[in-house]
Protein backbone atom coordinates (compact mmCIF):
# COMPACT_ATOMS: atom_id res chain seq x y z
CA UNK A 1 0.00 0.00 0.00
CA UNK A 2 2.99 2.42 0.77
CA UNK A 3 4.47 1.84 -2.62
CA UNK A 4 1.36 2.27 -4.33
CA UNK A 5 0.90 5.88 -2.51
CA UNK A 6 4.54 6.84 -3.10
CA UNK A 7 3.90 5.70 -7.12
CA UNK A 8 0.72 7.95 -6.99
CA UNK A 9 2.18 11.10 -5.78
CA UNK A 10 5.53 10.46 -8.12
CA UNK A 11 2.86 9.59 -11.21
CA UNK A 12 0.91 13.01 -10.93
CA UNK A 13 3.21 15.49 -12.07
CA UNK A 14 4.25 13.05 -14.69
CA UNK A 15 0.63 12.61 -16.05
CA UNK A 16 -0.90 16.26 -15.34
CA UNK A 17 1.81 17.90 -17.54
CA UNK A 18 0.75 21.57 -18.02
CA UNK A 19 -2.09 21.54 -15.33
CA UNK A 20 -3.88 24.96 -14.65
CA UNK A 21 -6.93 25.12 -12.13
CA UNK A 22 -9.70 27.36 -10.62
CA UNK A 23 -8.86 31.39 -11.05
CA UNK A 24 -10.00 32.33 -7.48
CA UNK A 25 -9.60 35.76 -6.51
CA UNK A 26 -6.18 36.13 -4.79
CA UNK A 27 -6.11 39.37 -3.65
CA UNK A 28 -7.68 43.08 -4.96
CA UNK A 29 -6.71 46.71 -4.17
CA UNK A 30 -9.10 48.13 -2.93
CA UNK A 31 -8.19 45.37 -0.62
CA UNK A 32 -11.62 43.21 0.18
CA UNK A 33 -13.65 44.75 3.09
CA UNK A 34 -11.39 47.29 3.27
CA UNK A 35 -12.19 51.37 3.87
CA UNK A 36 -9.76 53.19 1.68
CA UNK A 37 -9.90 57.30 2.73
CA UNK A 38 -8.86 58.53 -1.13
CA UNK A 39 -11.49 57.42 -3.93
CA UNK A 40 -9.27 54.54 -6.34
CA UNK A 41 -9.15 55.81 -10.08
CA UNK A 42 -9.60 51.81 -10.89
CA UNK A 43 -10.05 48.31 -9.24
CA UNK A 44 -7.00 45.88 -9.67
CA UNK A 45 -7.60 42.12 -9.37
CA UNK A 46 -5.51 39.22 -8.91
CA UNK A 47 -6.47 35.72 -9.23
CA UNK A 48 -4.66 32.84 -8.87
CA UNK A 49 -4.25 31.65 -12.84
CA UNK A 50 -3.90 33.41 -15.68
CA UNK A 51 -7.34 34.48 -17.29
CA UNK A 52 -9.18 33.97 -20.67
CA UNK A 53 -9.54 38.04 -21.30
CA UNK A 54 -12.68 37.44 -23.65
CA UNK A 55 -14.87 35.98 -20.83
CA UNK A 56 -13.45 37.15 -17.80
CA UNK A 57 -14.71 40.72 -16.46
CA UNK A 58 -15.91 42.57 -13.62
CA UNK A 59 -18.16 45.24 -12.89
CA UNK A 60 -18.46 47.80 -9.77
CA UNK A 61 -21.58 49.02 -8.76
CA UNK A 62 -23.06 51.86 -5.64
CA UNK A 63 -24.92 50.79 -3.01
CA UNK A 64 -27.76 52.28 -4.69
CA UNK A 65 -27.22 50.31 -7.51
CA UNK A 66 -25.75 52.34 -10.35
CA UNK A 67 -22.61 51.20 -12.38
CA UNK A 68 -19.97 52.70 -11.73
CA UNK A 69 -17.02 51.23 -13.73
CA UNK A 70 -16.29 52.68 -16.75
CA UNK A 71 -14.39 51.11 -19.78
CA UNK A 72 -13.60 47.43 -20.81
CA UNK A 73 -11.70 45.63 -18.36
CA UNK A 74 -7.73 45.10 -19.14
CA UNK A 75 -6.64 41.54 -18.21
CA UNK A 76 -3.10 40.04 -18.77
CA UNK A 77 -2.07 37.08 -17.42
CA UNK A 78 -4.21 36.68 -13.54
CA UNK A 79 -4.41 40.19 -13.02
CA UNK A 80 -8.03 42.40 -14.12
CA UNK A 81 -7.88 46.24 -14.29
CA UNK A 82 -10.95 47.84 -14.12
CA UNK A 83 -11.13 51.69 -14.32
CA UNK A 84 -13.63 53.53 -12.04
CA UNK A 85 -15.97 56.99 -12.42
CA UNK A 86 -15.04 59.52 -9.61
CA UNK A 87 -16.38 58.29 -6.49
CA UNK A 88 -18.43 59.54 -3.47
CA UNK A 89 -18.41 58.79 -0.02
CA UNK A 90 -20.02 55.46 0.28
CA UNK A 91 -19.96 51.66 0.00
CA UNK A 92 -19.30 49.97 -3.48
CA UNK A 93 -19.69 46.37 -4.60
CA UNK A 94 -17.02 44.39 -6.84
CA UNK A 95 -18.71 41.38 -9.03
CA UNK A 96 -16.57 39.35 -10.92
CA UNK A 97 -16.09 36.42 -13.27
CA UNK A 98 -13.51 34.67 -14.58
CA UNK A 99 -12.33 32.19 -17.06
CA UNK A 100 -9.24 29.91 -16.70
CA UNK A 101 -6.91 29.43 -19.36
CA UNK A 102 -7.85 25.51 -18.08
CA UNK A 103 -11.54 26.32 -19.35
CA UNK A 104 -12.71 26.45 -15.50
CA UNK A 105 -15.88 29.04 -14.36
CA UNK A 106 -15.43 30.57 -11.23
CA UNK A 107 -17.10 33.89 -9.95
CA UNK A 108 -17.10 35.84 -7.21
CA UNK A 109 -17.75 39.53 -5.35
CA UNK A 110 -16.80 41.49 -2.14
CA UNK A 111 -17.15 45.12 -1.24
CA UNK A 112 -14.81 47.64 -0.03
CA UNK A 113 -16.22 51.53 1.51
CA UNK A 114 -14.41 54.81 0.66
CA UNK A 115 -14.57 57.70 2.74
CA UNK A 116 -14.27 58.00 6.86
CA UNK B 1 19.17 1.90 -9.29
CA UNK B 2 17.89 -0.13 -6.66
CA UNK B 3 15.31 -2.42 -6.71
CA UNK B 4 13.67 -0.26 -3.75
CA UNK B 5 13.50 2.48 -6.69
CA UNK B 6 12.24 0.15 -9.67
CA UNK B 7 9.03 -1.11 -8.02
CA UNK B 8 7.70 2.84 -7.29
CA UNK B 9 8.71 3.70 -10.24
CA UNK B 10 7.15 1.24 -12.44
CA UNK B 11 3.79 1.63 -10.23
CA UNK B 12 4.25 5.20 -10.61
CA UNK B 13 4.37 4.50 -14.72
CA UNK B 14 1.00 2.47 -14.65
CA UNK B 15 -0.33 5.26 -12.10
CA UNK B 16 0.37 7.11 -15.22
CA UNK B 17 -1.53 6.03 -17.54
CA UNK B 18 -4.36 4.50 -15.86
CA UNK B 19 -7.30 6.26 -15.02
CA UNK B 20 -7.71 5.46 -11.06
CA UNK B 21 -9.24 7.80 -8.90
CA UNK B 22 -11.18 8.14 -6.10
CA UNK B 23 -13.01 11.26 -5.96
CA UNK B 24 -15.32 12.99 -3.51
CA UNK B 25 -15.79 16.37 -4.95
CA UNK B 26 -14.50 19.85 -5.96
CA UNK B 27 -17.45 21.67 -5.29
CA UNK B 28 -17.71 25.59 -6.41
CA UNK B 29 -21.03 26.97 -6.22
CA UNK B 30 -20.92 30.75 -6.51
CA UNK B 31 -18.09 32.57 -4.24
CA UNK B 32 -18.32 29.05 -2.23
CA UNK B 33 -15.94 26.07 -2.51
CA UNK B 34 -17.01 23.38 -0.33
CA UNK B 35 -14.38 20.94 0.67
CA UNK B 36 -14.14 17.33 0.39
CA UNK B 37 -14.78 16.08 3.77
CA UNK B 38 -12.89 13.03 5.94
CA UNK B 39 -16.31 11.72 7.61
CA UNK B 40 -19.15 13.15 5.43
CA UNK B 41 -19.45 13.57 1.52
CA UNK B 42 -20.08 17.35 0.11
CA UNK B 43 -23.16 17.97 -2.32
CA UNK B 44 -21.26 17.93 -5.45
CA UNK B 45 -20.11 15.18 -8.33
CA UNK B 46 -16.78 15.79 -9.44
CA UNK B 47 -13.66 14.43 -10.12
CA UNK B 48 -11.59 13.97 -7.81
CA UNK B 49 -9.82 11.15 -5.46
CA UNK B 50 -8.96 10.85 -1.91
CA UNK B 51 -5.96 8.71 -1.35
CA UNK B 52 -4.79 7.79 0.62
CA UNK B 53 -7.61 8.33 3.96
CA UNK B 54 -6.44 6.82 7.47
CA UNK B 55 -8.21 6.21 10.40
CA UNK B 56 -7.95 4.82 13.59
CA UNK B 57 -10.87 4.56 15.73
CA UNK B 58 -12.12 2.71 18.60
CA UNK B 59 -15.55 1.54 17.43
CA UNK B 60 -14.82 -2.27 16.41
CA UNK B 61 -15.98 -4.40 19.70
CA UNK B 62 -12.63 -6.80 18.86
CA UNK B 63 -9.82 -4.42 19.18
CA UNK B 64 -7.82 -1.32 17.63
CA UNK B 65 -8.85 -0.93 14.10
CA UNK B 66 -6.70 0.62 11.60
CA UNK B 67 -8.36 1.95 7.85
CA UNK B 68 -6.45 2.57 4.72
CA UNK B 69 -9.07 4.11 2.32
CA UNK B 70 -9.51 5.44 -1.35
CA UNK B 71 -12.12 7.30 -3.17
CA UNK B 72 -12.26 7.97 -6.87
CA UNK B 73 -14.75 10.01 -8.23
CA UNK B 74 -15.49 10.12 -11.84
CA UNK B 75 -18.43 12.25 -13.68
CA UNK B 76 -20.03 10.46 -16.62
CA UNK B 77 -21.72 13.57 -17.42
CA UNK B 78 -21.97 17.03 -16.27
CA UNK B 79 -24.82 16.15 -13.55
CA UNK B 80 -23.69 12.62 -12.96
CA UNK B 81 -21.07 10.83 -11.44
CA UNK B 82 -20.24 7.70 -9.70
CA UNK B 83 -17.56 7.22 -6.82
CA UNK B 84 -15.81 3.98 -5.78
CA UNK B 85 -14.74 3.50 -2.20
CA UNK B 86 -12.41 0.21 -0.60
CA UNK B 87 -10.78 0.29 2.12
CA UNK B 88 -8.25 -1.87 3.87
CA UNK B 89 -8.72 -2.47 7.40
CA UNK B 90 -6.13 -4.12 10.23
CA UNK B 91 -7.56 -4.94 13.91
CA UNK B 92 -5.26 -5.34 16.45
CA UNK B 93 -5.73 -6.58 20.09
CA UNK B 94 -7.64 -4.04 22.22
CA UNK B 95 -4.26 -1.61 24.05
CA UNK B 96 -4.94 -3.71 27.35
CA UNK B 97 -4.36 -7.15 25.94
CA UNK B 98 -0.75 -7.08 26.22
CA UNK B 99 -0.02 -7.82 22.51
CA UNK B 100 0.26 -5.90 19.15
CA UNK B 101 -0.31 -8.99 16.73
CA UNK B 102 -3.07 -8.63 14.32
CA UNK B 103 -6.07 -10.01 14.78
CA UNK B 104 -7.53 -10.26 11.56
CA UNK B 105 -6.61 -7.70 8.21
CA UNK B 106 -8.44 -7.18 4.81
CA UNK B 107 -10.64 -5.12 3.22
CA UNK B 108 -14.06 -3.89 3.88
CA UNK B 109 -16.51 -4.36 1.39
CA UNK B 110 -16.66 -2.52 -1.54
CA UNK B 111 -19.02 0.72 -1.61
CA UNK B 112 -20.08 2.63 -5.02
CA UNK B 113 -22.05 5.77 -4.86
CA UNK B 114 -23.86 6.91 -7.45
CA UNK B 115 -25.08 10.91 -7.27
CA UNK B 116 -26.70 13.33 -9.26
CA UNK B 117 -26.46 17.17 -9.01
CA UNK B 118 -29.84 18.54 -8.78
CA UNK B 119 -29.45 22.27 -7.77
CA UNK B 120 -26.36 24.57 -7.90
CA UNK B 121 -27.47 28.21 -6.83
CA UNK B 122 -24.57 30.23 -7.35
CA UNK B 123 -26.05 33.13 -5.90
CA UNK B 124 -27.37 31.24 -2.92
CA UNK B 125 -23.96 29.41 -2.62
CA UNK B 126 -26.76 26.51 -2.71
CA UNK B 127 -26.06 22.93 -3.94
CA UNK B 128 -28.11 19.83 -3.81
CA UNK B 129 -26.93 16.14 -4.34
CA UNK B 130 -29.23 13.10 -4.70
CA UNK B 131 -27.54 9.66 -4.37
CA UNK B 132 -27.62 5.92 -3.63
CA UNK B 133 -25.05 4.18 -1.90
CA UNK B 134 -24.21 0.53 -2.45
CA UNK B 135 -22.09 -1.44 0.20
CA UNK B 136 -21.32 -4.84 -2.10
CA UNK B 137 -21.97 -7.64 0.24
CA UNK B 138 -19.33 -10.38 0.86
CA UNK B 139 -16.75 -8.39 -1.62
CA UNK B 140 -14.97 -8.00 1.70
CA UNK B 141 -13.09 -9.75 4.52
CA UNK B 142 -15.44 -11.39 7.06
CA UNK B 143 -12.82 -11.51 9.47
CA UNK B 144 -12.54 -7.37 9.41
CA UNK B 145 -16.66 -7.00 9.50
CA UNK B 146 -17.29 -6.83 6.04
CA UNK B 147 -21.06 -8.05 5.75
CA UNK B 148 -22.37 -10.82 3.93
CA UNK B 149 -25.51 -9.12 2.61
CA UNK B 150 -25.61 -5.99 0.62
CA UNK B 151 -27.18 -2.57 1.46
CA UNK B 152 -28.95 0.52 -0.73
CA UNK B 153 -28.88 4.04 1.00
CA UNK B 154 -30.59 6.57 -0.61
CA UNK B 155 -29.48 9.79 0.32
CA UNK B 156 -30.15 13.42 -0.19
CA UNK B 157 -26.91 15.87 0.16
CA UNK B 158 -26.63 19.41 0.63
CA UNK B 159 -24.70 22.36 1.17
CA UNK B 160 -25.34 25.97 1.71
CA UNK B 161 -22.53 29.00 2.53
CA UNK B 162 -23.82 32.03 4.08
CA UNK B 163 -22.38 34.44 1.89
CA UNK B 164 -26.15 35.63 0.88
CA UNK B 165 -26.51 37.55 4.00
CA UNK B 166 -25.70 41.20 4.70
CA UNK B 167 -22.42 42.48 4.22
CA UNK B 168 -22.97 43.80 7.80
CA UNK B 169 -23.15 40.16 9.33
CA UNK B 170 -19.26 39.89 8.42
CA UNK B 171 -17.23 36.66 9.46
CA UNK B 172 -20.62 34.96 9.59
CA UNK B 173 -20.65 34.96 6.37
CA UNK B 174 -17.62 32.99 5.86
CA UNK B 175 -19.72 29.77 8.05
CA UNK B 176 -21.14 27.10 5.22
CA UNK B 177 -23.15 24.04 6.71
CA UNK B 178 -23.44 20.85 4.85
CA UNK B 179 -25.67 18.04 5.65
CA UNK B 180 -26.51 14.53 4.48
CA UNK B 181 -29.69 12.04 5.36
CA UNK B 182 -30.25 8.45 3.71
CA UNK B 183 -32.54 5.48 4.60
CA UNK B 184 -30.03 1.97 4.74
CA UNK B 185 -31.89 -1.22 3.65
CA UNK B 186 -30.31 -4.13 3.96
CA UNK B 187 -30.31 -6.95 1.24
CA UNK B 188 -31.32 -9.80 4.16
CA UNK B 189 -33.70 -9.58 7.16
CA UNK B 190 -32.09 -11.92 9.00
CA UNK B 191 -28.23 -12.46 10.27
CA UNK B 192 -27.90 -16.12 9.49
CA UNK B 193 -24.94 -16.73 11.84
CA UNK B 194 -25.62 -15.01 14.65
CA UNK B 195 -29.43 -15.23 14.33
CA UNK B 196 -29.94 -11.76 14.85
CA UNK B 197 -32.36 -9.35 12.66
CA UNK B 198 -30.20 -7.34 10.45
CA UNK B 199 -31.80 -3.48 10.91
CA UNK B 200 -32.84 -0.80 8.19
CA UNK B 201 -31.09 2.35 9.86
CA UNK B 202 -31.79 6.13 9.34
CA UNK B 203 -27.85 7.39 8.72
CA UNK B 204 -27.36 11.15 8.55
CA UNK B 205 -24.34 13.75 9.35
CA UNK B 206 -23.51 17.17 8.98
CA UNK B 207 -20.76 19.61 8.93
CA UNK B 208 -19.99 23.34 9.98
CA UNK B 209 -17.46 25.00 8.79
CA UNK B 210 -15.44 28.52 8.48
CA UNK B 211 -13.55 29.20 5.21
CA UNK B 212 -10.64 31.51 5.41
CA UNK B 213 -10.00 31.63 1.60
CA UNK B 214 -14.08 32.57 1.44
CA UNK B 215 -13.22 35.38 4.27
CA UNK B 216 -10.07 36.62 2.17
CA UNK B 217 -11.65 36.60 -0.86
CA UNK B 218 -15.04 38.02 -0.10
CA UNK B 219 -15.78 39.40 3.10
CA UNK B 220 -12.39 41.10 4.51
CA UNK B 221 -8.73 40.54 3.91
CA UNK B 222 -7.19 40.43 7.12
CA UNK B 223 -3.86 40.52 5.49
CA UNK B 224 -2.82 36.88 7.85
CA UNK B 225 0.02 34.76 6.40
CA UNK B 226 -0.53 33.05 3.48
CA UNK B 227 -0.81 29.73 5.21
CA UNK B 228 -3.95 30.60 7.40
CA UNK B 229 -5.46 32.12 4.45
CA UNK B 230 -6.02 28.41 2.86
CA UNK B 231 -7.51 27.01 5.93
CA UNK B 232 -11.05 25.68 6.60
CA UNK B 233 -11.71 24.49 10.36
CA UNK B 234 -14.73 22.10 10.61
CA UNK B 235 -16.86 20.36 13.03
CA UNK B 236 -18.55 17.28 11.29
CA UNK B 237 -20.88 14.44 12.51
CA UNK B 238 -22.38 11.41 11.82
CA UNK B 239 -24.66 9.11 13.12
CA UNK B 240 -26.83 5.91 12.61
CA UNK B 241 -29.71 4.90 14.03
CA UNK B 242 -31.62 1.50 13.84
CA UNK B 243 -35.55 2.46 12.76
CA UNK B 244 -36.85 -1.01 11.45
CA UNK B 245 -36.39 -4.66 11.99
CA UNK B 246 -34.44 -4.40 15.48
CA UNK B 247 -36.63 -6.65 17.46
CA UNK B 248 -34.70 -7.58 20.26
CA UNK B 249 -32.14 -4.91 20.13
CA UNK B 250 -31.49 -1.97 21.97
CA UNK B 251 -32.73 1.15 20.05
CA UNK B 252 -28.97 3.02 20.22
CA UNK B 253 -27.92 5.47 17.90
CA UNK B 254 -24.45 5.53 16.91
CA UNK B 255 -21.82 8.13 15.83
CA UNK B 256 -19.09 10.38 15.94
CA UNK B 257 -18.23 13.88 16.28
CA UNK B 258 -15.39 15.12 14.19
CA UNK B 259 -13.10 18.45 14.95
CA UNK B 260 -10.81 19.10 12.67
CA UNK B 261 -8.89 21.41 9.89
CA UNK B 262 -8.54 21.48 6.47
CA UNK B 263 -6.05 23.04 4.39
CA UNK B 264 -7.08 23.75 1.25
CA UNK B 265 -4.50 24.37 -1.95
CA UNK B 266 -4.33 24.74 -5.55
CA UNK B 267 -4.51 20.92 -6.62
CA UNK B 268 -5.05 19.37 -3.48
CA UNK B 269 -6.23 19.63 -0.42
CA UNK B 270 -4.95 17.69 3.40
CA UNK B 271 -7.60 16.98 6.13
CA UNK B 272 -6.95 16.31 9.62
CA UNK B 273 -9.61 15.52 11.95
CA UNK B 274 -10.04 14.17 15.37
CA UNK B 275 -12.69 11.08 15.93
CA UNK B 276 -14.98 11.46 19.31
CA UNK B 277 -17.52 9.40 19.76
CA UNK B 278 -21.03 10.42 21.26
CA UNK B 279 -21.25 7.14 23.42
CA UNK B 280 -19.72 3.73 24.17
CA UNK B 281 -21.35 2.09 21.65
CA UNK B 282 -19.66 3.97 19.11
CA UNK B 283 -16.02 3.74 20.29
CA UNK B 284 -14.31 3.55 23.79
CA UNK B 285 -11.38 6.28 22.76
CA UNK B 286 -10.85 9.01 20.76
CA UNK B 287 -9.82 8.56 17.20
CA UNK B 288 -8.47 10.40 14.38
CA UNK B 289 -8.64 10.50 10.74
CA UNK B 290 -6.28 12.00 7.75
CA UNK B 291 -6.72 12.89 4.27
CA UNK B 292 -4.93 13.49 0.92
CA UNK B 293 -7.34 14.93 -1.22
CA UNK B 294 -6.56 15.46 -5.09
CA UNK B 295 -8.39 17.73 -7.67
CA UNK B 296 -8.47 15.92 -10.50
CA UNK B 297 -10.36 18.38 -12.59
CA UNK B 298 -7.63 20.74 -11.71
CA UNK B 299 -4.75 18.35 -12.36
CA UNK B 300 -5.79 16.56 -15.46
CA UNK B 301 -8.42 19.48 -16.53
CA UNK B 302 -8.60 18.20 -20.31
CA UNK B 303 -8.54 14.08 -19.79
CA UNK B 304 -9.61 12.67 -16.73
CA UNK B 305 -10.87 15.94 -15.29
CA UNK B 306 -13.58 16.24 -17.84
CA UNK B 307 -17.45 13.87 -17.48
CA UNK B 308 -17.01 11.10 -20.09
CA UNK B 309 -20.11 12.20 -22.02
CA UNK B 310 -20.21 15.93 -22.73
CA UNK B 311 -17.64 18.49 -21.62
CA UNK B 312 -18.03 21.07 -18.77
CA UNK B 313 -19.26 23.82 -21.49
CA UNK B 314 -17.89 26.54 -19.47
CA UNK B 315 -18.04 28.86 -22.49
CA UNK B 316 -21.38 28.01 -23.07
CA UNK B 317 -22.12 29.46 -19.43
CA UNK B 318 -19.87 32.47 -19.60
CA UNK B 319 -21.51 33.32 -23.05
CA UNK B 320 -24.93 33.95 -21.44
CA UNK B 321 -23.28 36.90 -19.26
Amino acid sequence: MRNVIAATILALPLAAGDARAHAFLDHAEPRVGSTVQTAPREVSLSFTQDLEPAFSGAEVRDASGARVDQGKAKISGSVMHLGLKALAPGTYKVNWHALSVDTHTTEGSFSFRVGP
Amino acid sequence: MSKFMLRPLALAIIVAFVPLSNALAHCVVGNRFFPAMLATDDPCVADEMSLPTVQYNSANPSGREHDVGVDFAKRFTESFGVVVSSTWTRVSPPADAGTNGPIAYGFQNLVTTAQFQLLKDAQHELALLAGVIVNWGSSGAAGVGAAPWSAITPTFYFGKGFGDLPDGAGFLRAFAVTGQVGYEVPTTSLDLVSGNPVPQNLVWGTSLQFSMPYLKSSVVDLGLPDFFNHLIPIVEAQFVAPVANNFGNDFIITGTVNPGVIWVGTYFQVGVEAIVPINHASGTSIGGIAQLHLYLDDIFPTTLGQPLFGSSAPMKSMARR
